[in-house]
């Protein structure tokens, strides 16, 4: 169903899968058009994990989705302030951070039982991808370029404020000293992580495409994980 | 190569199978935008563990599919 939450600037929607009561997991996606190649994925990985008792959030953020904010007026600490609104709005369930790519660096501000993330990044290392998609764009976008542009940025259609870019450099992941953190990768990325998945990356392909088995994997080690959590 | 083109374009096995070196590629396949774009090099380096510098991306490496397997092929030796 759809819902919605109040942050200090607004109200977002923010769809809802599962049960009413028990444990919930609150979805951040990656940046921009990484979203909509992720979104259907993640969806289906919240029916599953519905079908398995366990509830799910997945908020716009300001500027996204259905929201009247400009994409171009979007800060980093905009979503962050939203993710803590969002994973407020889920009450006292006990709520666990689902993060994704860029959206690793928004769940900050919350206070989940616990937090997984799936192919977690670096600011710097979502700077880099924008460069290269300038590049690949012929748009000739160096660093100097990027930062020193007064006017938004476009990212893939996006358009995405100067200072959102300038926001990310040295973020990092957040690891909360005594808050269970589990990461997952895919494919081929060497990064340390606790499971590695032999699969395609639904952000780097070139169309959004379905892809249970991944969406499947994905609910099942969630599952596994907060019932260790919970445990 | 093939594998990186199936993976990140969604072209099918026999499709990519096909592809010969001078198979043209950039402003051949619609599926080739710039975000492909970006996704192919990223996941290139990934698998051959090589670092491709943003200078380095043109028009020529992309051109056909024997030209990227070279661009490929020179930086993995490199």
């Amino acid at each position: 169903m759809i819902d919605y939450y109040d942050w200090p600037g607004g109200r977002e929607a923010m769809l809802r899968f599962g049960p009413a009561h028990g444990p919930v997991v609150l979805v951040a996606l990656p940046f921009w058009e990484e979203a909509n190649r992720m979104r259907g994925v993640a969806v289906a990985m919240l029916r599953r994990l519905a079908e398995r008792g366990i509830g799910g959030a997945l908020p716009d953020w300001p500027g996204t989705g259905e929201s009247l904010v400009p994409t171009e007026q979007a800060s980093i600490m905009q979503w962050r302030d939203a993710h803590q609104a969002a994973a407020e709005a889920l009450g006292d369930r006990r709520s666990y951070a689902v993060s994704i790519r860029g959206g690793t660096l928004i769940d900050t501000f919350a206070l989940p039982a616990g937090r997984w993330h799936l192919a977690p990044m670096t600011g710097e290392a979502v700077l880099r991808d924008v460069i290269r998609l300038r590049a690949a764009a012929g748009l000739r976008g160096d660093e100097h370029g990027v930062f020193g542009a007064e006017s938004p940025v476009r990212i893939a259609g996006n358009r995405v404020s100067p200072h959102f870019l300038a926001g990310l450099a040295g973020l990092l992941p957040f690891d909360q000293d005594g808050t269970p953190r589990r990461v997952v990768r895919l494919g081929h990325d060497r990064a340390a992580a606790d499971r590695l998945i032999d699969a395609v990356p639904p952000w780097r392909r070139a169309e959004p495409q379905d892809d249970p088995t991944l969406a499947a994997l994905l609910a099942d080690d969630i599952a596994e994980w907060i019932a260790s959590c919970e445990g | 190569m093939r594998g990186v083109l199936a993976d990140v374009l969604g072209l099918s096995a026999e499709r990519v199978a096909a592809f010969e070196a001078d198979t043209p590629l950039f402003g051949a396949l619609p599926e080739l935008d710039s975000m492909a774009v970006a996704g192919v090099l990223t996941e290139l380096e990934d698998r051959l563990d090589i670092l491709i510098e943003d200078d380095e991306v043109d028009g020529e490496m992309l051109e056909t599919f024997g030209q990227l397997v070279a661009f490929a092929d020179a930086k993995a030796r490199a």
